[in-house]
């Protein structure tokens, strides 16, 4: 219910500056969304101290780190990366190393979380070297099986990870309300900047760069983007902050083990994340990590029946394949436009999903062009599309 | 050492065709489809679920129920397809079939902790714990009819694609999709047809597979999953006799660095996937480069 | 031009998802508070538990809660403890570490349990056992007897963790004890130690082939391979091609040692001695994965079975089958290391009469000697079970019996060598 109104407000706001000169007046509304959303979030653990509640909320800002993290880099440059729990798990166990070799102990571990982020950004300099010489398909492989090769690092090396036993966080002499409340903010503050750094790639020429490499690497690489570096530095920026988000999780849960510090689902969640989101877009897959994590999380817990409970969330899954296609947020700003379009009356005729496919690439940085749609659109007519009709009719507008 | 060796290659190359069998379904739809099917790990457990209901309830031989367990498998290949797989169009068909898959995955899982719990079972027959001594070596019955069984399917679907006018419109469809809609393949009906028969085929991977392990539960499709997936692409796209020749020389590969170190042998075939992919990035038989990059 | 207006609805739809989310999340913890309007003497003791129902390690999460619901109805029948009726809360973790620290803070704070019992698997044990230091609980537990569960930090310092199963690295001692004495005739020359990759799975064995070696016992294998493999048929192979005359195989479940003794029939080799770590003591479970003619010989150590001639153990027995229904062997052992668990919670509720789990800490700390199913319980400092008794069980015509230590009442002597396989 309260999805709905939001959205109709918003068109309607758009449409009056649609006619006049009332961008300011949009900005504003937007300002003032944005801002209150960021009161919500900051006094939200102020006022639930229930464990539960927080709880699952830091778990879920940790999945919007990882996933909006993971669509900087998979979302912006079209390579989908189902092997980020490497830096997941690097992170978790340089910080878990470092606090056993070191002797750190209570709240002194929160120093090595940048060194837990700068260890993740290293290991994604080789990992990207070798991975990002291959294209689609077959980058995806490769991401999962060095993504295994690393879990197998961590089962086998036991002088250094101490193999299937894990590593055990120093222990906070924090009560259990103040602990949950500082692992809160901390999980907040990294995902507000998380969402930051993608807003400011999305918007900038590097990120133009990476949706370039997305749409056409090779014609990108005609135009002299100098694809690989590209590349890299995005792979790099993921892996060191979702290297920093898996330290944190590790010292909030107390322990880390091969498999659950590298878990293939890790990769797998992140990505559908951003897929049910909008891949590709900066709201996407913070959405779909507020959407997924606490549904999961919160349906385990309600239904005795937890194989109900799977099923459900299977089911919630395929109703968002079936009806939002593209993903929530460009589907959404997508049918959004066009009921606006029509309510006005004056529309050109293919109101097609092109049309949102612009817009909601647009939506997030506000710097999609005309020959940017250009480009998705001859990506389009290029990629296996079983539609051909749709594709028919794309392939001349390239 | 010698023995160890030969023992290893031959583990290797009767291994090679259990996964082939599981692989060769997957390589089939993304061939065709250009998707990535997470749910045919789920597909090979739902496939061994099969065979182990008939051969419970049914008393059926673990082979004759594969007349009835890959029809049926079929039928449910086809219907994910249409329902779920055909309405997903544009650029982003490839992310959303793999949420589309991976919903299907853990629907199918939650099914089948439903009907079967969770305590593992194995499929049981009169030949499964017997072997044959060949060469100096007890061969298992269970891994020879399962390569058997590989060899005749992959050489079924090879007439199938070569020498029938519906293998022509698979073929014509994985080369061009658009060019095949222009001489009148029906692209839609060609890949729910494909899908149902990559699915159905995966019903005898179940099968063989369950036989031949120490047993199975609705979770044991995550391990094999990333597996598949890797033989496949070492394969290259959609090469059929390539999986069963790729999975051939991982599973011997495999078993090799068994001899000595168990624990690093999963490691060694991911990182011989990934060398071989960096020196030939269509996989070890892939004719086309990675189509319409 | 519609780019603006669509990142305004993207801003809108997050904004209302985040509120949504907000409110579920609250109205989750919101209806905790409701039952304070019944007195405290006839509201029911509530006990937390996460299982893992789903995932991994779902076989046993499934007989660890058969073993707390029948201790549950046992305590009920008995009339409750300090007079309340004791209801069971639990949740399913997916054996994910994630949820399993979600569940418990659940239960703490929003279904305001009194007390928590441990889940299933060391793997899970840490992280729960945090949550419950952090809030003050004790934390009582069946199934985390891995060394580093009571070594971590969190249990160092509040020392909150009471695993009433024997820790496991001295589960095998028994077997390597009656192996050394076998006379120079009997004692067989050489053993192989398959091991998988599991903090569970290796201590015993390691510790067994130490044993052994002293004892003249040549190792001809000694590997370990991934825990989580498809396909354990090369390492079963090359165990085979070594003719040992003990395997010492470090299992974690059914399908492992399923998949070794299948492998082992293929190659037409049948150790004289077979010992593995887990799964033979899954009952049922075990029996009909690798049949029961196959069974027969194979050994595993544990602290309880289901023909246990102590009197509690065997009422358990009784009501598990009333309810199941199958025979005593068929109990997976689980279930009575779960029943344990809710058996020393009673005796430390009863004994301070309060459900102050600071007091249940001390209590359990204070070197009392307390009975279980499973046998008598003394803790440590750090909360390892001092006085559990090791058995070695054997299966022996479809039943499951006591063979070691020799003497041991209720004991069957051991069948050495292990008979043929039976094939079908």
């Amino acid at each position: 219910m309260s999805g709905l109104a939001p959205p109709s407000a918003g068109s309607a706001a758009g449409a009056r500056h649609r006619k006049s000169v009332g961008w300011p007046a949009g900005r504003a509304a937007q300002a003032g969304l944005i801002v209150l959303a960021l009161v919500a979030v900051v006094i939200f653990p102020l006022a639930f101290t229930n464990q539960q509640v927080s709880t699952i909320a830091f778990l879920t800002l940790i999945f919007v780190c990882a996933a909006v993290a993971w669509n900087l880099f998979s979302g912006y440059s079209g390579y989908i990366s189902l092997g980020h729990a490497v830096f997941f798990g690097s992170g978790a166990y340089a910080a878990g190393i470092a606090a056993r070799d070191w002797h750190i102990t209570g709240t002194a571990e929160f120093a090595l979380l940048p060194f837990a982020a700068a260890v993740a950004g290293l290991i994604a300099i080789p990992f990207g070297l070798i991975a990002l010489r291959v294209r689609r398909h077959t980058f995806v492989v490769i991401t999962i099986a060095i993504f295994f090769i690393f879990q197998l690092m961590a089962f086998n090396l036991t002088s250094f990870t101490n193999g299937t036993i894990g590593l055990d966080a120093p222990f906070l002499l924090w009560d259990p309300v103040s602990f949950d409340q500082r692992f809160y903010y901390m999980a907040l503050t990294l995902a507000l900047g998380t969402v930051a750094i993608s807003w400011l790639i999305k918007g900038s020429r590097f990120g133009l760069q990476l949706r370039a490499i997305r749409d056409d690497e090779d014609r990108a690489a005609s135009l002299g983007v100098r694809a690989m570096p590209v590349k890299l530095t995005a792979f790099v920026i993921s892996g060191a902050i979702t290297g920093l988000a898996g330290a944190l999780w590790f010292f909030f849960i107390n322990q880390v083990l091969p498999q659950s510090g590298f878990d293939p689902l890790f990769d797998l969640t992140v990505a559908l994340m951003a897929f049910l989101g909008g891949l590709g877009t900066v709201t996407g897959p913070m959405l779909g990590a507020l959407i997924i994590e606490p549904a999961q999380q919160y349906l385990t817990t309600q239904f005795s029946n937890s194989y109900l409970s799977q099923i459900l969330l299977g089911a919630l899954f395929l109703a968002v394949v079936l009806f939002l296609p593209r993903g929530l947020i460009p589907t959404v700003a997508a049918k959004g436009s066009g009921w606006l379009e029509q309510r006005r009356g004056r529309q050109d005729v293919p109101a097609t999903a092109e049309d949102g496919d612009g817009g909601a690439d647009g939506a997030d940085a506000g710097i999609g062009s005309p020959a940017e749609a250009g480009t998705s659109a001859a990506a389009d007519a290029g990629s296996g599309d079983t539609s051909a009709p749709a594709a028919t009719s794309k392939g001349p507008a390239s | 050492m010698g023995t160890e060796l030969t023992r290893a290659v031959i583990n290797g190359i009767l291994g090679g065709g259990i996964y082939a069998l599981m692989a060769v379904g997957l390589t089939l739809i993304f061939g065709v489809l250009d998707i990535i099917n997470i749910a045919q790990g789920v597909m090979v457990i739902l496939g061994a679920y099969l065979s182990y209901a008939l051969s419970v309830h049914l008393h059926l031989d673990l082979f004759l129920g594969l007349l009835i367990t890959v029809p049926a498998m079929f039928v449910i290949g086809v219907i994910i397809q249409v329902a779920f797989i055909r309405p997903l169009h544009g650029s982003e068909r490839t992310s959303m079939s793999l949420l589309a898959s991976y919903a299907v995955a853990i629907i199918i899982e939650g099914a089948l902790y439903l009907f079967f719990g969770p305590n593992y079972v194995t499929l049981n027959a009169p030949y499964v714990n017997k072997s044959i001594s060949m060469l100096g070596f007890h061969l298992p019955y269970i891994d020879l009819y399962g390569f058997a069984l590989a060899v005749v399917l992959v050489a079924a679907i090879y007439v199938m694609l070569y020498r029938t006018t519906f293998g022509r419109s698979i073929r014509a469809t994985m080369q061009d999709r658009t060019a095949a809609m222009l001489v009148g393949v029906d692209v839609n009906r060609v890949a729910a047809l494909t899908y149902g028969i990559g699915v159905a085929v995966t019903a005898a991977g179940g099968m063989i597979f369950g036989a031949s392990g120490g047993g199975f539960n609705p979770n044991s499709g995550y391990d094999l999953i990333s597996r598949l997936l890797a033989l496949i692409i070492l394969a290259g796209l959609g090469s059929i006799g390539g999986a069963l020749v790729a999975s051939m020389f991982m599973l011997t590969l495999e078993s090799i660095v068994d001899i000595w170190q168990p624990n690093w042998s999963i490691a060694v075939f991911y990182a011989a996937l990934v060398l071989v992919l960096l020196i030939k990035p269509t996989g070890l038989f892939g004719r086309q480069a990675a189509r319409a990059q | 031009m519609n780019h603006h207006r669509a990142r305004f609805l993207s801003v809108g739809i997050t904004a209302a998802v985040l509120t949504a989310t907000l409110a579920a999340c609250s109205s989750s913890g919101s209806p905790s508070g409701g039952s304070s309007s019944t007195p405290a003497s006839t509201k029911p003791i509530l006990i937390g538990t996460s299982l893992s129902l789903t995932g991994d390690f779902s076989a046993d999460g499934q007989a660890f809660l058969k073993g707390y619901k029948l201790w549950v109805s046992d305590v009920n029948a008995a009339g409750g403890l300090l007079g309340r009726q004791v209801k069971l809360i639990y949740l399913n973790d997916r054996s994910d570490p994630g949820q399993v620290v979600t569940n418990y803070t659940t239960l703490i704070s929003t279904d305001h349990v009194d007390l928590t019992f441990g889940p299933f698997s060391s793997l899970l044990t840490t992280p729960a056992s945090a949550v419950a230091a952090r809030n003050g609980f004790a934390f009582i537990e069946g199934a985390g007897g891995a060394p580093s569960v009571f070594t971590a930090p969190a249990n160092m310092q509040a020392h909150n963790v009471f695993d009433v199963s024997l820790p496991i690295e001295d589960e095998m001692v028994p077997f390597a004890n009656w192996v050394a004495s076998l006379s120079a005739s009997q004692r067989p020359k050489t053993a192989a130690y398959p091991m998988a990759d599991d903090p569970f799975a290796d201590p015993p064995v390691q510790k067994t082939q130490i044993a052994l070696q002293k004892a003249g016992v040549k190792t001809v294998y000694s590997k370990i391979f991934p825990a989580e493999v498809p396909d354990y048929a090369p390492a079963a192979d090359n165990v085979a091609a070594s003719k040992a005359d003990v395997v010492v195989l470090g299992s974690t479940d059914v399908p492992t040692v399923g998949a070794f003794m299948k492998a082992f029939q293929q190659q037409h080799y049948t150790p004289k001695i077979f010992i593995a770590a887990a799964g033979p003591d899954q009952g049922a479970a075990f029996t009909s994965a690798v049949g029961v003619g196959n069974a027969a010989g194979t050994m595993v150590p544990n602290g309880w079975y289901g023909g246990s001639p102590n009197p509690q153990s065997q009422k358990m027995v009784a009501e598990y089958i009333k309810i199941y229904g199958g025979t005593a062997s068929d109990i997976n052992a689980d279930v009575a290391e779960a029943y344990s668990v809710g058996q020393v919670a009673q005796q430390a509720v009863e004994a301070n009469k309060s459900l102050d789990n600071a007091k249940i800490i001390a209590y359990l700390h204070s070197d009392v000697t307390l009975q279980t199913v499973q046998g008598p319980v003394k803790f440590d400092s750090l909360g390892r079970n001092g006085s559990a008794t090791t058995y070695i069980f054997q299966w022996q015509n479809g039943k499951y019996v006591l063979v070691l230590p020799v003497g041991s009442p209720g004991s069957a002597s051991i069948l050495n060598p292990k008979p043929a396989w039976k094939n079908g």
